[in-house]
């Protein structure tokens, strides 16, 4: 990957330019389908740009000192990384990457859930420190279960590359990973029924009880943004391999709106579980996925 | 190491203003301390500077929620120092309002309950189920909230045609037992926020004293429709559902039942309702010195006005209102002890508050 494309893939596609708009629009695909789930009107097209907007046109509180910068720095440094975990998808055919860059992807995509974490405690509020605590406690819990599918498909087959995971053929083990990796997706998201880190009848806002104006904005973004690089990546790993580039951005797309939907009717049919619950819940994926993912790997061996 | 936790007065997961101090390790919940008094406005004082039809529409003004249930109980204990009581109709008609009323609280508290749980489509069906009770409270009534039914010696309104509300009945009954409680009951995440959550022993409900559902979720089989039968509940014919689990899904039953039998007793109220009039049609009143009280079945629980009158007065000499949420908060605190961190806004919702009756 030269530092023209890696640049490309970054600021315009898949990167930011394609990204913050896919973002918003994924917000509103999610608010929309769970309003009308509910029988609500829901917000209109523009609504999260609109809430973006006039976030960042609010003033922020002064801050001082190191926690202040710190507060600062958390939600700027969540919107790097997740634009920079989109930037990596190789959505289009072709597009480069490098070997080990799976590996990046993976520390990117956590990096918004420990900013997130640093922002609760670096706030001082009781409110983000319980909700720090719950994203700390989830994130140790949903993480095995996400790297462990994500480590099984690359094992399998001996490269870190993602543009050779995309270009995988439909295997049961790739089918397993996927599976995991939507099961670990409502956490990473912190929707229903794992939207403990941001229950607003417990803890207020969680995390973001402190924050407001132009750098709430950059965590309503880092969100977005998140969800991009989540259901990106589910589309890219079960996305058929085509050569038309038009076609393969189409079906990125295509495939990336039916995950939202399914997990925006995953958040509209269930009540939010408790801590204790959630941890429990993922750790018997854990086990499960790794009997699995171990039992299958063996036959896929055997087979080969 | 344990820190306290303020929950309120201003809070997400609370309908009214009330502070629980959660004294927390962790994510479990140690003790608790309950404040309240943030929604005083002094209505019983005001009550004695009201004649005794002013009363009426003052205390309707208690509760948002039972403004029917207020005024009854008020009037029940006037028409007793005014030697008068109200029309067969009349007690059917209060019947009905009653019954409507706990249909209203109960699918309102189950929507509050789902938006506790984080189960906010629960939120909106059963809001959306709540409107339709409301729809058939306001054609009886012309009103929403507070209905001014209760007159002394009767009500001001009649049911102009009761069997056309029967098709309203059906509708709502169908809808909670095939969307609110096979939801409620059989959903895995909402079973997980209730089972085994706020626990309420037996003994420890006797012993605090608690009244309504929360008492009946506890082995405590009372009922003032039953026990204690006022208005038309002599005449009908309804089961008093008693769970003996304690805990918030037994009060979820609870209600869920009630629902149920108070659909029951609207279908019998309205198809047996007698002709006649709906009020003694007096508009002067001699009440007698002393003190009445009045007790009635709340959707809450159990409500008692203690009324005090002197002879010649146009006002009351003192109106004592005793409300259900005054008598099951302090089971909170017990409730809470051990409880996650995140259940407690669900546990302190279980026995369905007022704060704005309990404060008045």
């Amino acid at each position: 990957m030269t530092l023209i494309t890696a640049l490309a893939r970054l600021l315009i596609f898949p990167g930011l330019v394609f990204a913050m708009p896919a973002a918003w629009f994924f917000l509103w695909v999610e608010r929309k389908s769970v309003a009308l789930m509910q029988e609500r009107v829901g917000p209109p097209f523009m609504q999260p740009f609109f809430d973006f907007v006039k976030l960042l046109g609010k003033e922020t509180p002064p801050r001082t000192g190191i926690g202040g910068m710190l507060m600062r720095a958390w939600p700027l440094i969540a919107v790097s990384a997740a634009a920079g975990a989109v930037g990596l998808l190789p959505v289009l055919p072709s597009s480069g990457g490098f070997q080990g860059d799976l590996i990046l992807l993976l520390a990117l995509l956590e990096l918004p859930s420990v900013c997130i974490i640093a922002a609760g405690f670096s706030s001082r509020s009781i409110f983000a420190e319980i909700g720090s605590a719950r994203e700390a406690a989830l994130s140790v819990s949903y993480n095995i279960v996400f790297l462990l599918a994500i480590v099984s498909i690359a094992a399998s087959q001996h490269t870190f590359r993602l543009e050779a995971l995309a270009a995988l053929p439909a295997t049961p083990l790739l089918w397993l990973g996927v599976a995991a990796i939507l099961v670990c997706l409502p956490a990473k998201l912190h929707i229903n029924p794992f939207s403990l880190p941001n229950a607003e009848q417990e803890i207020y806002a969680g995390p973001m009880t402190e924050y407001a104006g132009a750098e709430l904005a950059m965590w309503e973004l880092a969100h977005g943004l998140e969800w991009v690089a989540g259901v990106g990546l589910v589309a890219t790993l079960v996305a058929p391999h085509v050569h038309a580039v038009w076609i393969a951005a189409c079906i990125f797309i295509a495939i990336s709106f039916a995950v939202v939907l399914l997990l925006s009717v995953l958040a509209a049919a269930t009540a939010r579980l408790a801590i204790d619950s959630s941890v429990r819940f993922y750790w018997q994926c854990t086990l499960i996925f790794a009997v699995l993912a171990i039992s299958s790997a063996i036959l896929m061996r055997f087979w080969s | 190491m344990s820190y306290k936790i303020p929950m309120g007065p201003y809070h997400p997961g609370l309908e009214e203003p009330y502070k629980l101090d959660m004294i927390c390790e962790g994510e479990t919940v140690r003790d608790a301390e309950l404040h309240i008094g943030f929604n005083f406005r002094n209505i019983e004082h005001l009550a004695e500077t009201r004649n005794y039809f002013q009363v009426i529409a003052l205390m309707e003004r208690v509760c948002g929620i039972c403004s029917f249930i207020h005024t009854l109980t008020l009037c029940q204990a006037m028409e007793k120092l005014a030697n008068v009581e109200a029309p067969p109709r009349a007690k059917y008609i209060r019947v009905i309002m009653a019954e409507l009323e706990r249909l209203h609280s109960h699918v309102l508290w189950a929507g509050i309950a789902s938006k506790l749980m984080g189960f906010k489509t629960m939120f909106m069906t059963c809001f959306a189920l709540r409107e339709k009770v409301m729809d058939v409270l306001q054609a009886i009534s012309g009103n929403r909230v507070n209905y001014s039914m209760n007159c002394i010696g009767g009500v001001n309104r009649d049911v102009e045609d009761p069997t056309a509300l029967l098709a309203l009945i059906d509708d709502l009954e169908r809808e909670m037992t095939r969307t609110v409680i096979p939801i409620f009951t059989t959903s895995s995440t909402a079973r997980s926020r209730c089972a085994g959550i706020g626990v309420l022993t037996h003994e420890k409900a006797v012993s605090c004293a608690v009244v309504g559902p929360t008492a009946r979720a506890s082995g405590v089989n009372q009922d003032l429709r039953r026990d204690a039968p006022y208005a038309a509940y002599a005449e009908m014919q309804f089961e008093v559902p008693v769970e003996q689990a304690g805990d918030v899904r037994a009060r979820l039953f609870v209600r869920a039942l009630e629902i149920m039998e108070s659909c029951r007793i609207l279908r019998q109220a309205l198809n047996n309702i007698p002709p006649g009039e709906i009020s003694t049609g007096a508009d002067k009143f001699a009440f007698v010195t002393g003190t009445a009280t009045s007790r009635v079945e709340a959707p809450r629980g159990e409500v008692m006005y203690s009324v005090s009158w002197k002879e010649g007065s146009r006002n009351p000499a003192r109106v004592h209102v005793r409300t259900p949420t005054f008598a099951n908060m302090p089971a909170v605190r017990w409730m809470v002890r051990g409880a996650r961190l995140a259940d407690t806004p669900l546990i302190q919702a279980s026995i369905d508050p007022c704060y704005s009756c309990t404060d008045r």
